[in-house]
């Protein structure tokens, strides 16, 4: 039974189609990530979800009540903006307090003693009385956190979370959204373009591309196997290699386009095929050893490791590797590939 | 810009400024300046030095006439506010197309001259006018009531004609609230008119105090409209001191109201311009 269900959503601007029917169902208490290129129309799923956008069809339901025509004050859905939309002339406490406000159930003594205890479960009611004007920024993304949980929410939705954050700040905010999520259970659904955001945060990545679903996987299973040329590209991680696959004598070959051949483990059949290959399963060796034979094109030190581009042919791969090893440009090499690591693009096939 | 901060970044800036610095001395402190000193000094050798003034807060004629011309300023002002300020909100949050439509009728009554603005009011308002039709057909009144030549003719034609010094500083000011408030609003439980009340409201404030002045000050001293619609009955300030200078030739009494009329504009910019100030720091 799930909780938050978006049936057959679709959402068109004029002539563009920003969503073509998507349905996602998500159980209580989850934590999802919608993943996708700018323009996949992640952000519009979001607004729709929030009330902020009427969709052109399908349904979507929270805990069974159909919330499809209710206007956003009445969904009980909260929602963080990429830019925090923190009203600047409250102070810290009074926007904190607002959800509640409206709501007015409570006296204003004890919704002010609500948004102070909110601002303490993310370290900031020393600042309680400062508008937002006077917050750094991570400050006042706590703050637009603070209100978003503050009336607690059926469905807590946040549009780039971390990406207004420098390097260290995300660190920060991260640990902040898992300890919560995992504290208050709050059913939470974010919009992010970065692929590690993505896999770092949620328990399940739903994986977005030109207003449908190309993907929808937990974190781990998407990159072990990104399943399709899309994801394997936009996640960053893996090359794709277009190959033919031949069968002989009960064991299948992989013919690269310039004619080197791969054994492989298993194979979705013989004929043309898109080959997955993680950029840390191809392991560098010297030219005297088996191997695809190719040259180094690229060295870019990134700290713990160090990333390869190696060309055989027309094809260029992404290779991670140690930071101890030293091939300099130009250099060739022999790539191992162990064929336990392989991965197909379903693309045409049933997903799962 | 290794000029700007020294003697030679003066230059220019003064240059720049000469034309307008001499033409505000030149017709406006100066003249204005000679208005002061014609109200406290009197032009008879048997009266005392504040005497215009003395004579001014002596007559109950004159009294009336400030009151009339400050009660219908206020009214003219919140009337304005409260028709101007839905309309520029309206106008900030339309489709780009609807927006400039919308834009161009508030703009367009500017480019027509008052004079033949007021005309047309009193054409309206008048005997025979569709609005003493309309009037008429609701039963709002029994007899062939004429708004000209009223205070509440007065204030519709006024608000008609101030309303765009409403609507555009507030609209600027509406302009730069960013979307994503209100929506956060709406998403915390805010419906439209909450949030119109909580967020738009209270953040366009300086657009719609420094429109409110605008209206205000302009009011004041407005002179053509509140003269032909209200007519001899209904004299305000401007056209007091119109009928002292051109008419009775009394050109200190005719200074001393200017002056009076200065003061009580000047007393409602200067503590809001320092309000503004230091709500800013």
């Amino acid at each position: 039974m799930s909780f938050l269900a978006i049936e057959n959503v679709g959402k068109r601007f004029g002539h563009t189609t920003a969503l073509d029917g998507v349905s996602l169902s998500i159980e209580r208490g989850s934590f999802v990530a919608l993943l996708g290129p700018s323009g996949c129309g992640k952000s519009t799923l979001l607004r729709i979800i929030a009330g902020l956008e009427t969709p052109s069809s399908g349904r979507i339901t929270v805990d069974g009540e159909d919330i499809t025509s209710l206007p956003p004050e009445r969904r009980r859905l909260a929602m963080m903006f990429q830019s925090y939309a923190l009203l600047p002339h409250m102070t810290a406490l009074e926007n904190v307090r607002f959800p509640l406000r409206m709501q007015g159930k409570e006296s204003a003594a004890e919704q002010r003693r609500r948004a102070m205890e909110t601002l303490a479960l993310v370290d900031l009611d020393h600042l309680a009385e400062r508008l937002p004007r006077e917050m750094s920024g991570g400050q006042q993304q706590r703050v637009a956190l603070a209100r978003a949980i503050i009336a607690e929410p059926r469905v807590l939705l946040l549009d780039e979370p971390l990406s207004n954050l420098d390097a260290r700040l995300r660190e920060d905010m991260q640990i902040e959204l898992q300890a919560l999520h995992r504290r208050l259970g709050l059913t939470t659904l974010f919009v992010t373009h970065d692929q590690e955001e993505a896999l770092s945060l949620a328990d399940r990545v739903v994986l977005l591309n030109q207003g449908r679903i190309d993907r929808d996987a937990t974190a781990d299973a998407l990159y072990d196997d990104p399943g399709t040329a899309f994801a394997a590209d936009f996640l960053g991680a893996a090359n794709l290699v277009p190959v033919t696959v031949e069968a002989t004598d009960g064991a299948y070959i992989a013919i690269l386009e310039d004619g080197q051949r791969l054994p492989l483990a298993e194979a979705p059949g013989p004929g043309p095929r898109q080959l997955i290959l993680r950029q840390e399963d191809i392991t560098l060796a010297d030219p005297t050893a088996p191997g695809l034979e190719a040259t180094i094109e690229a060295r870019i030190f990134l700290g713990a490791r160090v990333r390869y581009l190696a060309r055989l042919g027309d094809l260029r791969l992404r290779i991670l590797a140690p930071r101890h090893l030293q091939y300099p440009p130009g250099t060739p090499v022999r790539l191992r590939i162990d064929p336990e690591t392989c991965r197909w693009s379903r693309e045409g096939s049933p997903l799962n | 810009m290794p000029g700007a901060q020294g003697g030679q970044g003066l230059v220019e800036p003064i240059v720049l400024v000469t034309p307008g610095i001499a033409l505000l001395f030149g017709a406006f402190l100066f003249p204005v300046g000679q208005i002061l000193v014609l109200s406290v000094v009197p032009s008879g050798e048997e009266l005392g030095a504040w005497s215009n003034f003395a004579r001014f807060f002596a007559d109950d004629y004159y009294i009336r006439v400030a009151w009339r011309t400050f009660r219908l300023s206020l009214l003219i002002t919140a009337a304005t506010a409260l028709i101007g300020f839905p309309l520029a909100y309206a106008m900030a949050r339309a489709p780009r197309w609807l927006a400039f439509l919308l834009l161009l009728l508030t703009v367009l009554p500017l480019m027509t001259s008052v004079v033949v603005r007021t005309f047309g009011w009193m054409m309206v308002l008048g005997r025979g006018g569709p609005v003493t039709d309309l009037l008429m057909l609701f039963g709002l009144s029994a007899r062939n009531a004429v708004l000209l030549q009223t205070e509440t003719g007065i204030v519709v034609a006024m608000v008609q004609v101030l309303l765009p010094f409403m609507v555009l500083t507030t609209l600027g000011v509406i302009a730069g609230i960013h979307p994503h408030l209100e929506e956060a609003a709406r998403t915390m439980g805010a419906g439209f008119y909450k949030t119109l009340r909580h967020v738009v409201l209270p953040l366009s404030l300086p657009g719609l105090v420094s429109g409110s002045l605008l209206v205000f000050a302009i009011s004041m001293s407005s002179f053509i409209t509140p003269n032909l619609i209200g007519g001899v009955r209904l004299p305000v300030m401007a056209s007091a001191i119109y009928q002292q200078a051109i008419h009775t030739l009394d050109w200190g009494f005719a200074a001393a109201q200017s002056t009076l009329l200065l003061i009580a504009v000047l007393g409602l910019l200067v503590p809001y311009l320092a309000l503004m100030r230091r709500a800013r720091v």
